[in-house]
């Protein structure tokens, strides 16, 4: 027990200690700013290759994975429209 | 040694369900639904509590005897929730607009038609009470109070998150062109970051309670809900760093939703305002600047110990915190007031 007292009163300096530098080096702007960069190089990336695919998808006449999510969601958002209707036909119900 | 560990996989393979209070869905939407929480003696102005939008709804009924939402159950009070399912790729062109007028806007109206006076009590935790407090100052005309748990109002602060939302670098656009809705794990290891020897305390902390069963019946619960994240809609995600945490429009009154002004003056429900001193993702001061901001005779603040999740889900919150909550409940319900005056 007494082994694990004065372990965990060293941890808790560390801790401390470790927290508080990090904590100073992630707000660093240098570290975040290159952070930035790579999560942006990153992405560029990813949505030029995604625009490529959906190029070549497209010119082969079939919908793309964005034509899809767009159907998708216009369906939904019908659905909500049928709702509100729904509810003023109650609401005139009841008036 | 050895005793502990085998404790924690024992605790670990028995722990409890999460959001286990029985609730029946009484509307379903896109991906969201609204549950009511069953009970027999339920009476009075219903409470509709809207969770944060990238958390799941269950951290206001963790799990039995450690449940927010069980308690106002068991005090009478008529308690629905929102859900708001986990979004898919067609849901990153929601707008700010679908998830306030719309998605609250119904659960609003349909809480409050089984309520004796047309109107439903609000309680928004963390973004869902940013949401609600936007929602109140459009349409209030159906919020009988509203109550708010850390919720942020002025985003620029000199919290982190305030921080990392401003990094020049990062381009928001490309992120939601890329990915659609921000990808839940890359915003869980932003979170991680506010306090990067977090999840090692953690594990020394359960080490250290590892005899302790309902410590850690509670830690396991709280983990599965940490771990148990969804995504951002992207045009919401976009239009919420932009509008509120690079150019905290909604503190300057100058955030527009559907082409209409937020006004936070035009809020006059009753309201309580609770902040956590140690809460380090909403800065309490950036969630208690509200009280200044509404025109609500003498708004209620209440500024406790603890951090943004503990504070609300712990052991001393069903002791202090949910007690206060519902008493503050039954003191602002229309008879009760008739009663005073």
């Amino acid at each position: 027990m007494n082994l694990w007292s004065t372990w965990k009163k060293g941890f808790d300096i560390w801790e401390r200690t470790t927290a508080s530098y990090l904590e100073e080096v992630i707000q660093n702007p240098l570290v975040m700013n290159t952070s930035g960069h790579a999560l942006t190089a990153f992405m560029k990336a990813k949505a030029a290759s995604d625009s490529s695919m959906a190029k070549w998808w497209g010119s082969v006449g079939l919908p793309t994975k964005r034509d899809q999510e767009r159907t998708l969601h216009a369906l939904n958002q019908m659905q909500s429209r049928l709702m509100d209707l729904e509810e003023r036909l109650e609401e005139m119900d009841r008036n | 040694m050895d005793g502990r560990f085998f404790n924690i996989i024992r605790r670990f393979q028995d722990r409890p369900k999460v959001g286990a209070t029985p609730a029946d869905v009484v509307h379903a939407e896109n991906k969201w639904r609204l549950l009511r929480y069953r009970s027999e003696q339920r009476s009075g102005v219903p409470i509709l509590l809207i969770p944060s939008l990238i958390n799941r709804h269950y951290v206001l009924d963790l799990m039995p005897g450690k449940s927010f939402a069980e308690y106002l159950v068991a005090q009478g009070h008529d308690v629905f929730i929102i859900d708001w399912g986990t979004p898919e790729k067609e849901d990153r062109f929601l707008t700010f607009e679908d998830i306030v007028l719309g998605y609250i806007g119904r659960a609003v109206r349909k809480a409050a038609s089984y309520s004796p006076t047309g109107k439903t009590h609000l309680l928004g935790y963390c973004l869902g009470g940013t949401l609600a407090t936007i929602y109140t100052a459009l349409e209030g005309d159906k919020v009988e109070s509203m109550v708010n748990l850390a919720a942020p109002i002025r985003f620029n602060d000199d919290g982190m998150l305030s921080a990392f939302s401003k990094i020049p670098t990062l381009n928001l656009e490309l992120m939601v062109k890329a990915f659609g809705n921000v990808p839940w794990p890359l915003m869980q290891f932003g979170f991680h970051l506010l306090k990067p020897t977090l999840n090692m305390s953690k594990a020394v902390y359960m080490l250290e309670k590892a005899w302790d069963d309902q410590f850690l019946d509670g830690f396991f619960a709280i983990e599965t809900w940490g771990n148990d994240n969804v995504s951002f809609p992207g045009a919401v995600f976009l239009k919420y760093i932009k509008e509120l945490y690079q150019e905290d429009l909604l503190h300057k009154g100058e955030f527009y939703l559907d082409g209409r002004q937020v006004d936070l003056h035009n809020i006059n429900c009753p309201l309580l305002n609770i902040t956590f001193e140690h809460d380090h993702i909403v800065p309490w001061k950036s969630a208690a600047v509200l009280n200044e901001l509404v025109g609500t005779d003498e708004p209620d603040l209440m500024h406790m110990r603890g951090g943004h999740v503990g504070a609300v889900v712990s052991r001393k919150a069903s002791k202090g915190l949910w007690p206060d909550i519902s008493n503050w409940y039954r003191g602002h319900e229309p008879s009760a007031n008739l009663r005073l005056a």
